[in-house]
């Protein structure tokens, strides 16, 4: 089941990508992704906090549903990942796991 | 004179819990300017070269030309993402007055000598060199929306196909606008200041702290919500009031606030003001400041009156200029409504206002700032392509908040579009504090600071 969801994604993307000149449509997840570059840097890549890159889509929603699993006590992290529904996670991790650099978004 | 100044010291004493303050000092000496910003770049108009650090731009087909009005978190962001999502045919042009920006986010700890007001300064450079945007110092007079151009001090005007308006606040001292009397002229703004726009404010506020005697008092006044960054005054209160602990005995720091009560960490604060800095701070809710006198250092308030060594008044604020001259502030005349979804504004079409201006449930902090410039940019860029906005942004609050000189706690907020309200709402799970201050969070401070910062200049 989520590895159609993530092929299916990945098919919109590249869709996109071939449709050519006009309307190239966002990358799937990238402005709820967004929300995690002000302390990840642009695209996960940053290096003060925790890079987000070189995961699997897999390795990174698991790491959010744990963290939203815990008290968050004092760990600011944990308390972020409840605003995001299980959707919207699996957005975020699908686009993340494409990215490589901080220059040019997938 | 000798009898109200009798008077006043008694309501003083009335209002003070605390025994053995002693008297107030000395006035305070003649302030002299802050530390001037250092100077600026003299290029405008400086296009993106190509070289080593000019980032790779997608190649979307997308053309369009935008202007940015205000070189803040939000300016500074939308800039970036316009170019960073949009590709090089998405011409951004960011006009902003300042050679650089100063920080509001820790500028508090200029107050207690931890930092200097230079290390919170960021240039343009980077968004130039590695995105191409382009930049014009100068001042904006006045927007034709018809011909859509922006109309500049000196230079030729700026044609635009969306413009975005992001110029933060204005302090509001006119009486019939809402303003605390006795703060009408310059010398008594000069003397009563407000140091909540980062700079020479800053550091003139600081050398009033430090002119306090031991057994001083520093009265802070905190407006009704909305402003710009809620837990900012009362990470301030926390911050002078260590620093007058260790450095001024016997001294106390009066929060005088208009809201019904602590706006943001209520139980950080709370734990703070009760019981970290008992003795030395004295919070109130619901406080009306009725008027201050800058030369006798006096406040009236709805709780009495009472005499202080420093006033630190936060005023009540605004949209900024340019928003409220174009039209565009109509929410009370103070902040612009927007579509939620655009930051596009309710009566102008083809502008968009983000940052501090915007009105909407979302709070005034950098943070969401840089969150804001980046909805804002996707939606342009989806509408440069023919596309409609997301139809279902997130946007996010983080702030670390000293509660010590090396403590800290934090908050967090994510907010979703609310379908049948059309607005973004608080996700109430993600809406959270520290559950204590602690070290370790003060250290992440200075990382969070430095990776927002990063990311929205770089």
């Amino acid at each position: 089941m989520r590895i159609l969801a993530t092929a299916a994604l990945l098919g919109a993307s590249l869709l996109a990508a071939t449709a050519g000149a006009q309307t190239a449509a966002p990358p799937p997840g990238r402005l709820l992704a967004s929300n995690c570059f002000q302390c990840h840097g642009t695209n996960g890549a940053g290096s003060t906090f925790d890079s987000l890159i070189g995961q699997s889509v897999d390795e990174i929603y698991k790491k959010l549903k744990e963290m939203q699993a815990e008290n968050p006590g004092n760990n600011i992290m944990k308390a972020h990942a409840r605003g995001y529904t299980d959707e919207q996670m699996r957005q975020i991790s699908a686009y993340l796991s494409r990215q490589t650099s901080s220059s040019t978004s997938r | 004179m000798d009898n109200s100044h009798d008077k006043s010291q008694q309501v003083r004493r009335a209002l003070l819990k605390a025994a053995g303050l002693g008297s107030l000092g000395a006035l305070l000496p003649t302030l002299g300017c802050g530390g001037s910003d250092p100077a600026g770049e003299a290029t405008s108009f400086a296009l993106g070269r190509s070289s080593a650090t000019a980032t790779a731009l997608p190649a979307t087909g997308i053309s369009g030309r935008v202007v940015v009005v205000g070189g803040g978190m939000a300016g500074a962001a939308v800039a970036k993402y316009l170019r960073l999502w949009g590709g090089a045919g998405v011409s951004v042009t960011l006009v902003e007055r300042s050679a650089s920006y100063t920080s509001n986010i820790m500028s508090n700890l200029v107050l207690t000598g931890q930092r200097s007001i230079g290390s919170l300064q960021y240039k343009y450079d980077n968004l130039v060199n590695r995105y191409g945007v382009k930049r014009v110092q100068g001042d904006v007079i006045a927007i034709d929306q018809a011909k859509k151009q922006v109309k500049l001090a000196s230079g030729a005007p700026l044609d635009y196909d969306r413009l975005v308006l992001a110029p933060g606040v204005v302090f509001t001292y006119e009486l019939d606008r809402g303003g605390i009397p006795g703060l009408e002229t310059a010398a008594a703004q000069a003397r009563v200041l407000h140091a909540w726009q980062a700079g020479s404010q800053t550091t003139a506020l600081r050398k009033q702290i430090t002119a306090m005697p031991n057994g001083g008092v520093f009265v802070l006044t905190i407006p009704a919500k909305p402003y710009r960054c809620p837990p900012g005054p009362y990470e301030r209160a926390c911050l002078v009031a260590d620093w007058l602990k260790k450095n001024r005995p016997g001294s106390k720091v009066f929060i005088l606030d208009a809201n019904p009560g602590i706006t943001a960490e209520v139980h950080s604060f709370t734990d703070a003001f009760m019981n970290v800095h008992a003795g030395v701070t004295e919070y109130r809710e619901n406080v009306q400041i009725y008027g201050i006198d800058a030369s006798t250092m006096t406040l009236d308030t709805s709780i009495g009156k009472l005499q202080a060594n420093v006033i630190n008044a936060i005023p009540p604020h605004r949209a900024g200029k340019v928003v409220t001259d174009a039209g565009l502030a109509d929410l009370n005349g103070r902040w612009a409504s927007v579509n939620q979804l655009s930051y596009e504004s309710n009566v102008a079409a083809g502008i968009h206002v983000i940052g501090d201006s915007a009105g909407t449930d979302q709070p005034k902090a950098g943070h969401i700032g840089n969150q804001l410039g980046k909805v804002c940019a996707d939606a342009i860029v989806r509408g440069f392509g023919g596309l409609p906005p997301d139809p279902a942004p997130v946007t996010n609050s983080a702030c670390y908040s000293p509660i010590t000189m090396d403590t800290a706690s934090w908050l967090t907020a994510v907010f979703a579009f609310n379908q049948s309200t059309q607005k973004m709402a608080a996700v109430s799970d993600s809406f959270r504090e520290a559950a204590s201050r602690s070290g370790d969070n003060y250290s992440k401070m200075n990382k969070w600071f430095s990776a927002l910062m990063t990311e929205t200049f770089s």
